[in-house]
């Protein structure tokens, strides 16, 4: 615990992504079958739990890490891999009326799902999100979180410290850093050259497995809820709730395809041949 | 009649960015097919000289928000101000436009879900045109939308590109990465035809909640890499951090060098993210790439590949960076790497003799 600070409540925004490093379920033209590709915690979420606990750590003896994900019923997995590393309790919203949301609809059930837990479990210090997902790569779910919620924001986060119930935080701006102080409650975006996601702890793995095996434990601390529980209006998730549609999509063609190939001669051949073909940029550029 | 094309500055040191310009070249054609002005919504600190560089790049109309807490980017603050002022139009904006940077990322989601519009991240090509939507499982959105902003980008991890759009509500917005777009060319319009319009500024206490402390920013290339002359590239074929120093070596040999990174490289901690470049880095133009145990995931490709020459290092015949690159050197990268140094050192050498 940091001098000053209270006990934190504390929740870790987390989706469960496609695993795009193994070859499962990449068809031979380039494309997911999500059906059937591998499935993995988004890494930048992994630097977002990270964040939470540490922030834990930060915080009086009696804080706490609530997980909180949207996904269909598997994604309960990376809710298990959260209490292995030492989050408090869990909670995946699902209900097939989330199909195809878009970042606005994703917000807003996230957001009603939030404002459920603040109520059940006591209202927010600290919001963490990882800055963007693998999937979606658009970084906008958590500040359009904000915008619901009226909550501070600050993101791109790289590194934090809390001290008398403030944040101080280093975010990533183009070409440098900005450090901030942020009063609580805040959500903050973690990039991910923050720390790295440590391993499981003991207690936290024998906790999940505990949890798996009884039903009892698993509506506490897996808890699974759909929107009517959250009393989300249908119109405003998923499809109908979703201002943005995909038209089209097309395969990106090879650009320029002209590229000349070294290979199979002495490294220092290849290197003498690149140079003489290359010689007006690189004179021009060359400095030593 | 569609409503205007607005653009949102940004500004370091009070002085615009280039990404506005290369959004604001780019704005002008989509506001000259729908026959809407273009216009540029500047927020800073003594911006004044500055309305003059956004008429040149082509605004027909520029709405300035100047206050002493607008000088640095802070989130609540410039949300105000852009909603305050926008709430008091009759018609909103048909598109409104952002770069994709730190600044952009963070605002442009904060307007789009206030006016629950939709927002294409990072996209790389814009456009208006027409789009019919039939009968499908969402009847509320069945018509035909003459005038659409089409947004396109990558699919992340598949070799797609998708057009997004959402015509059933304005703005219609997107952020763009910077780089992905020319600079436009001056105008030559009369700036004073063009309507300049100063924007209040009434900010509220809760709009403080974020404070900042200090700001670090690094002078110079070294960091931003958007802008330099030379990038020496490595990836997750590098193996480990330390590979990371014989790239700086090489990049020793070029002026206006910086060092770049495959996103693997940064995921795994090799390096900082302000070198990533990518889809979800920074977008490079430079005169020489060269990239060292990339494999050339589409990802990152759309990051580099308007660099004048690149020249791609790996190990593997078939990794797809050979598809796209001017030079492919199929070898180690430990060992091509030490003889190119050798090599651009020698040729240095001559270069000097010959001029002596």
């Amino acid at each position: 615990m940091t001098a000053g600070n209270k006990d934190l409540n504390i929740y870790v925004l987390v989706k469960q992504v496609p695993d795009t490093r193994s070859k499962a379920g990449v068809n031979p033209d380039g494309t997911i079958d999500r059906a059937k590709a591998g499935k993995m915690l988004n890494p930048f979420d992994a630097f977002a739990m990270e964040a939470a606990l540490s922030a834990k750590r930060m915080g009086g003896p009696g804080s706490k890490v609530t997980a909180v994900s949207m996904g269909p019923p598997p994604a309960i997995d990376i809710l298990y891999k959260a209490l292995e590393h030492g989050v408090d309790k869990t909670c995946l919203l699902s209900d097939r009326k989330l199909a195809a949301s878009d970042t606005l609809a994703t917000a807003y059930a996230l957001s009603k799902t939030l404002e459920y837990l603040f109520k059940k479990d006591g209202k927010p210090d600290l919001i963490f999100c990882g800055l963007q997902t693998t999937d979606g790569d658009t970084a906008q779910v958590g500040p359009e979180i904000c915008e619901r919620l009226d909550l501070t924001q600050v993101t791109y986060v790289e590194d934090f410290k809390i001290e008398n119930n403030l944040v101080h935080a280093r975010k990533v701006i183009e070409g440098g850093a900005m450090e901030v102080d942020a009063k609580l409650p805040a959500l903050m975006t973690i990039a991910n050259s923050y720390k790295r996601l440590q391993y499981k702890t003991f207690r936290g793995a024998k906790f999940a497995q505990e949890v798996k095996r009884d039903e009892k434990l698993q509506k506490e601390f897996v808890e699974i809820i759909d929107l009517a529980t959250v009393e989300a209006d249908d119109m405003k998730c998923g499809l109908p709730g979703s201002p943005t549609i995909v038209s089209m999509t097309w395969k990106i063609g090879v650009v320029g395809g002209n590229c000349e190939m070294h290979q199979g001669k002495a490294v220092s051949e290849m290197i003498a041949d690149v140079i003489s073909e290359e010689k007006e940029t690189l004179k021009e550029l060359v400095t030593v | 009649m569609a409503g205007e094309v607005l653009i949102v500055a940004e500004q370091v040191h009070s002085e615009i960015a280039k990404v506005t310009l290369e959004l604001l070249g780019e704005g002008r054609k989509l506001a000259d097919k729908l026959g809407s002005p273009l216009s540029c919504f500047i927020l800073g600190h003594k911006m004044d000289s500055q309305i003059q560089r956004v008429i040149e790049a082509g605004a027909d109309k520029v709405y300035i928000a100047d206050h002493e807490e607008l000088a640095e980017y802070k989130t609540l603050p410039y949300r105000r101000v852009i909603l305050d002022e926008l709430k008091t139009w009759a018609t909103p904006p048909h598109t409104l436009l952002m770069g994709s940077t730190t600044t952009g990322r963070d605002l442009a989601p904060r307007i789009a879900a206030y006016f629950e519009t939709g927002l294409t991240a990072d996209t790389i090509e814009l456009d208006i045109g027409p789009y019919e939507h039939k009968a499908g499982m969402d009847k509320t959105k069945i018509g035909y939308f003459p005038e659409c902003l089409y947004a396109n980008r990558p699919s992340f991890g598949e070799s797609l590109k998708a057009r997004i759009l959402g015509p059933w509500k304005d703005p219609q917005m997107a952020t763009i990465r910077p780089g992905v777009f020319a600079q436009p060319a001056k105008s030559d319009r009369d700036p004073s035809t063009v309507e300049v319009k100063k924007v209040p500024v009434n900010l509220k206490e809760d709009d403080f909640r974020v404070t900042i402390a200090k700001i670090l920013r690094e002078e110079g290339s070294k960091m931003d890499i958007s802008e330099a002359e030379v990038v020496i590239a490595g990836g997750f074929g590098l193996g480990s951090q330390e590979g990371f120093k014989l790239l700086e070596e090489l990049a020793a040999c070029f002026k206006g060098s910086v060092i770049g990174a495959s996103r693997k490289a940064v995921d795994v901690g090799w390096i900082g993210y302000p070198h990533q470049v990518g889809q979800t880095g920074k977008t490079v133009r430079p005169k020489l790439y060269i990239a060292a145990g990339i494999s050339g995931a589409l990802q990152h490709r759309v990051g580099m590949q308007k660099s004048d020459k690149i020249i791609a290092i790996n190990k593997d015949p078939e990794a797809p960076i050979f598809s796209f690159a001017d030079h492919g050197i199929v070898g180690d990268l430990y060992h091509v790497i030490p003889e190119m140094i050798t090599q651009l050192k020698a040729m240095k050498k001559d270069k000097e003799l010959v001029a002596a």
